[in-house]
């Protein structure tokens, strides 16, 4: 693939501080963003945070309940807003996504109610203060490769 | 037939990329993952949360290689000396993983090389234990001491180090034409046989892009850092600090006929690349094992499910790990 993702850095600070505070748990949400009209360059504008989920430091489940309203609401803008893909936190990790993450990207992809085939996956290593690094991988065809 | 030298060394890269090396990768990590579980139980409130260090967390991995380690910090009041410490972690290490790998104590971590699998893949996992500097601070300055296990001469006399394992992953951090030239050289390194330290190569690397204004295409690059390297390695006084600990100079880790010879091996390879380019295919392969994937290769953009007219909805429920 020939892609690429930009994250406007407020955002990018608003996700960061949501995964301090849940430290030393993992932690996570929605991306929402939009494509380029050539399909080359995804634009994140937004986070949903999961209003159920569970978490320990090595796991972070979240549920999709109750966002249906906001997500019909983003789609209706111009130009429209849909969900692109999921971050998460690993506290004191690396930003390498782990088998459960493939296998959950999998999942996301094969899911009939999801439009897009390349659903984007953000990792970020963090600590009980700040951000370390993060990182997007793309999935395409039951694989996550990195944007370099 | 010359060769283009800047496309050729992003192939190089695209090859030697991690996510095509996934599977071996996830064997690391699934027993990384295991180790540092099986010393949080053990150790609970002695320890602070163990982290992993080496080149994977600092990005400039290839994938013909890893280097994970994992870092143990215990509180100040564990252990009353270093010694102790590791020792103790040694003997947990060879208890739990004596039976399916060999634990040996090296210079300040103690290796893990388990037995090689039924795919022939020999994993080894270094644990480096250190005691926090000042009680109750690791949290705010990073500062561990690390022991200094005595046979190994160049430290000998020495039997601790201080370093700030943070800092040591944050210095390469969001420097990617670094990151870029780091990764050919440990391509070089590894399908060369050559035994040089990776954290010797990156803090070189970054030298040479702090002192030489260093520019231009990525072969421009590569170039220019290993003439950096062939004048300036022999040089007197010439040092590498340690970011971790700017007392210890790295460069100092090399007798000085390995600097000759390291500053000989560049200038050999810069001369035999200008005289043909296709050298560059000799020290800088592409990865043999790469398998070239259609739907990777080409030059597609983000894909949208044909008949999708509305909005996506997510799954339900999702756990990630
Ligand atoms: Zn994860």
């Amino acid at each position: 693939m020939d892609v690429e993702v930009q994250i406007p850095k407020g955002l990018l600070n608003k996700i960061v501080d949501a995964g301090i505070k849940m430290y030393p748990k993992e932690y996570g949400g929605f991306l929402i963003g939009f494509y380029s009209e050539d399909f080359k360059t995804l634009h994140i504008t937004e986070t949903i945070l999961p209003s159920e989920y569970r978490n320990s430091k090595y796991s972070f489940e979240r549920s999709a309940k109750g966002i249906k309203g906001e997500l019909k609401r983003l789609y209706s803008l111009n130009p429209k807003q849909h969900y692109v893909g999921e971050w998460h936190t690993h506290p004191d990790n690396s930003t390498q996504f782990s088998i459960t993450d493939l296998n959950a990207m999998i999942e996301i992809a094969e899911c009939k109610t999801v439009g897009i085939n390349n659903p984007t996956l953000m990792i970020l290593s963090i600590n009980k203060s700040r951000l370390n690094d993060f990182e997007f991988y793309v999935y395409n065809d039951k694989k996550l490769l990195r944007y370099e | 037939m010359a060769i283009n030298k800047k496309e050729y060394l992003q192939e190089v890269l695209e090859t030697h990329k991690m996510s095509h090396v996934n599977s071996l990768l996830d064997k690391y990590r699934d027993k990384r993952k295991s180790i540092k579980e099986a010393l949080e139980e053990h150790y609970t409130d002695k320890i602070y949360s163990p982290l992993n260090s080496g080149s994977y967390a600092k990005h400039t991995a290839i994938n013909t290689k890893f280097d994970l380690d994992v870092v143990v910090p215990f509180k100040k009041k564990s252990f009353s000396t270093l010694e102790e410490m590791f020792d103790d972690v040694f003997d947990f290490l060879n208890e739990t993983y004596g039976t399916e790998a060999t634990v040996r104590k090296q210079k300040v971590s103690i290796g893990i090389i388990f037995y090689s699998d039924n795919d022939g893949d020999e994993i080894s996992i270094d644990i480096v234990p250190g005691r926090e500097l000042n009680e109750d601070q690791y949290n705010e300055d990073n500062k561990l001491n690390l022991y200094v296990h005595s046979q190994y001469g160049l430290l000998a006399g020495k039997t601790h180090l201080l370093t700030n394992i943070k800092a040591q992953i944050e210095h390469i951090k969001s420097r990617d034409n670094e990151r870029k030239i780091i990764r050919l050289l440990k391509i070089w390194k590894s399908s060369n046989n050559e035994d040089y330290k990776s954290f010797l190569m990156e803090l070189i690397t970054i030298k040479a892009f702090d002192k030489d204004s260093i520019s231009g295409d990525l072969c421009e690059m590569l170039e220019s850092t290993m003439e950096y390297i062939r004048d300036n390695i022999t040089k007197d006084g010439f040092t590498l600090s340690d970011p971790g600990n700017s007392g210890n100079n790295v460069a100092d880790t090399l007798e000085s006929w390995q600097k000759e010879n390291l500053s000989s091996k560049m200038k050999n390879m810069l001369d035999r690349i200008e005289d043909n380019s296709d050298n560059l295919k000799i020290y800088f392969p592409i990865n043999p094992d790469f398998k070239e994937n259609e739907d990777t290769k080409s030059s597609e953009g983000y894909g949208v499910k044909t008949g999708a007219s509305t909005f996506s909805i997510p799954t339900q429920n999702q756990r990630f790990g």
